[in-house]
């Protein structure tokens, strides 16, 4: 059950995916949501860093490298604050199903990695609901390296952790950064009890084991009727071709 | 010399433990009380005593300050996003404003502070321990001039500037009143929250009712107290000292390994 700070339980359910960039958690994100979809349950989805209110400024500070590790932590903090009063909170309120890609341990992992105090940035986030289930893609080091700079990518400033110093060389920041990160992340499971999933299985029976760990928690979640618009379609005798305007899952194939 | 002491945690990778050569000294009080009028004449007369003066104030950071006037024009601006946004913008302020130029020597005024962002957020529910947490990077002030007017007295005074404004009368949080009825209970709210912060955090009371030059007055002795051990320096010694802080990105930029 997703759970409110003080610790009421709230209708909805939420499901969040962590794990360092190259594990595959959002490969799994969007595999799950489709299949809820196909369920018909209404699912909401929400991504790290995606507020339009606060994006813009985080935009800016990290091209004009303008962030420390403090202002970091803390707008980031913002973005996340906008979409849990926006849309992950009232989606759990009505019952839905709330997907989430990077949730508050992505902050724990970055922020302390670069240096701000744990306990700080846990208290700064002292306001967020726990997740019914938060699913940690674990990957060795070497194997998430090997995916992201296999194809020998253009690293963010930020992304590459340049800003606090390990290395002049991007990639070798990213590996330095990244290893930080995953000892951040290993710490976390039992803190707050991670549900690990090994990121180096076949991504076909990652899905199954998060389908399984799901399935018995999704009684009473908020269903759709996701064909409504079918139903009217063959009654009267429409074809539907504003439908693409208001419909965009209709318009891919 | 400003003492390094920090509200909570302080800044992430912030080493220095010796005090800082310049003076931080915070103007606090509700809307109309008169704080920028006095600031504008107090940065006068500290630079006519033969100090370097850096002046600042809420929502003027590089990185936030324009970010959250464009989020508080919209009606979308929730609660923990507007109190987080205005913390991204003091800490901004903090490493790459007010930091350096106490470190290169400047008298530092901050037209508000936390205690502003704190009362506004507790007036609207947010949990009062929490927000005390999130700016536990904050660098406590050498004086903290809490300029206090009743209602009656402001009113006239936020009429005859710019009128009631949409945030600083709550009509986010009281939206069923018309503007002054919302003010004078938002007002009344606020200034009962600076008063539960006054004791714990040393406020000076400043009687704002007053004339301009008394409380012109006022404030310059209270400052001068401040200032009595500390030696003037020139605004050319100063700013020069204030480059070579900023090159040496002491409290912005973490050091390279």
């Amino acid at each position: 059950m997703a759970k409110l700070p003080d610790g009421r339980a709230l209708p909805g359910k939420l499901f969040i995916v962590e794990g360092i960039d190259g594990s595959g958690k959002s490969t799994q994100l969007d595999l799950l949501s489709k299949w809820l979809i196909g369920q018909g349950y209404c699912v909401a989805f929400s991504e790290w860093n995606s507020s339009p209110l606060v994006k813009t400024t985080t935009k800016k500070g990290k091209k004009k490298q303008m962030l420390s590790p403090s202002s970091f932590s803390l707008i980031h903090a913002a973005d996340f604050a906008d979409r849990l009063e926006r849309q992950i909170l009232p989606a759990l309120k009505a019952g839905a199903i709330v997907l989430a890609d990077r949730y508050i341990y992505t902050a724990f992992g970055r922020d302390v990695a670069r240096g701000v105090a744990p306990e700080w940035v846990r208290k700064v986030y002292a306001f967020s609901v726990k997740p019914t289930v938060a699913f940690y893609f674990r990957v060795p080091l070497e194997e998430s390296l090997r995916r992201i700079l296999g194809g020998r990518p253009q690293l963010k400033y930020y992304e590459a952790g340049m800003d606090i110093g390990l290395s002049d060389d991007a990639y070798e920041s990213f590996a330095l950064f990244q290893g930080r990160i995953l000892e951040e992340y290993d710490k976390m499971v039992d803190e707050f009890g991670l549900t690990v999933i090994d990121a180096t299985l076949p991504l076909v029976k990652q899905q199954e084991i998060v389908r399984d760990i799901i399935t018995p928690l999704l009684t009473g979640a908020l269903r759709v009727e996701p064909s409504a618009w079918r139903e009217v379609l063959a009654a009267e005798s429409v074809y539907g071709r504003y439908l693409d305007e208001v419909l965009p899952e209709r318009s891919t194939p | 010399m400003t003492n390094i002491a920090f509200y909570g945690e302080g800044l992430a990778g912030f080493t220095r433990t010796k005090p800082l050569p310049g003076r931080l000294l915070v103007l606090e009080g509700t809307d109309g009380v008169g704080r920028s009028t006095q600031i504008a004449l107090l940065r006068e007369w500290v630079e006519s005593k033969g100090y370097a003066v850096q002046s600042t104030g809420m929502k003027r950071s590089a990185l936030a300050g324009k970010g959250i006037k464009e989020a508080m024009r919209g009606h979308t601006l929730g609660n923990l996003t507007q109190n987080l946004f205005y913390a991204t913008d003091m800490v901004d302020r903090l490493e790459k404003v007010i930091m350096p130029a106490l470190r290169a020597g400047f008298v530092v005024l901050t037209d508000r502070y936390i205690y502003s962002i704190m009362a506004r957020a507790i007036v609207r529910g947010v949990d009062p321990g929490w927000i005390r947490d999130v700016f536990g990077f904050a660098l406590v002030p050498d004086l903290i001039l809490y300029l206090h007017a009743d209602l009656p007295h402001l009113i006239p005074r936020v009429l005859n500037a710019r009128g009631f404004d949409y945030w600083e009368s709550g009509m986010d949080v009281l939206p069923n009143r018309d503007y002054y009825e919302a003010f004078v209970e938002y007002q009344t709210r606020l200034l009962a929250q600076f008063e539960a912060m006054a004791e714990e955090y040393s406020f000076h009371r400043i009687d704002a009712t007053r004339s301009i030059r008394e409380v012109f007055q006022n404030l310059t002795q209270e400052i001068d107290l401040v200032l009595a051990d500390m030696k003037p320096v020139s605004l050319e010694k100063a700013t020069q000292e204030l480059a070579e802080a900023m090159a040496d990105g002491e409290s912005g930029k973490a050091k390279k390994a």
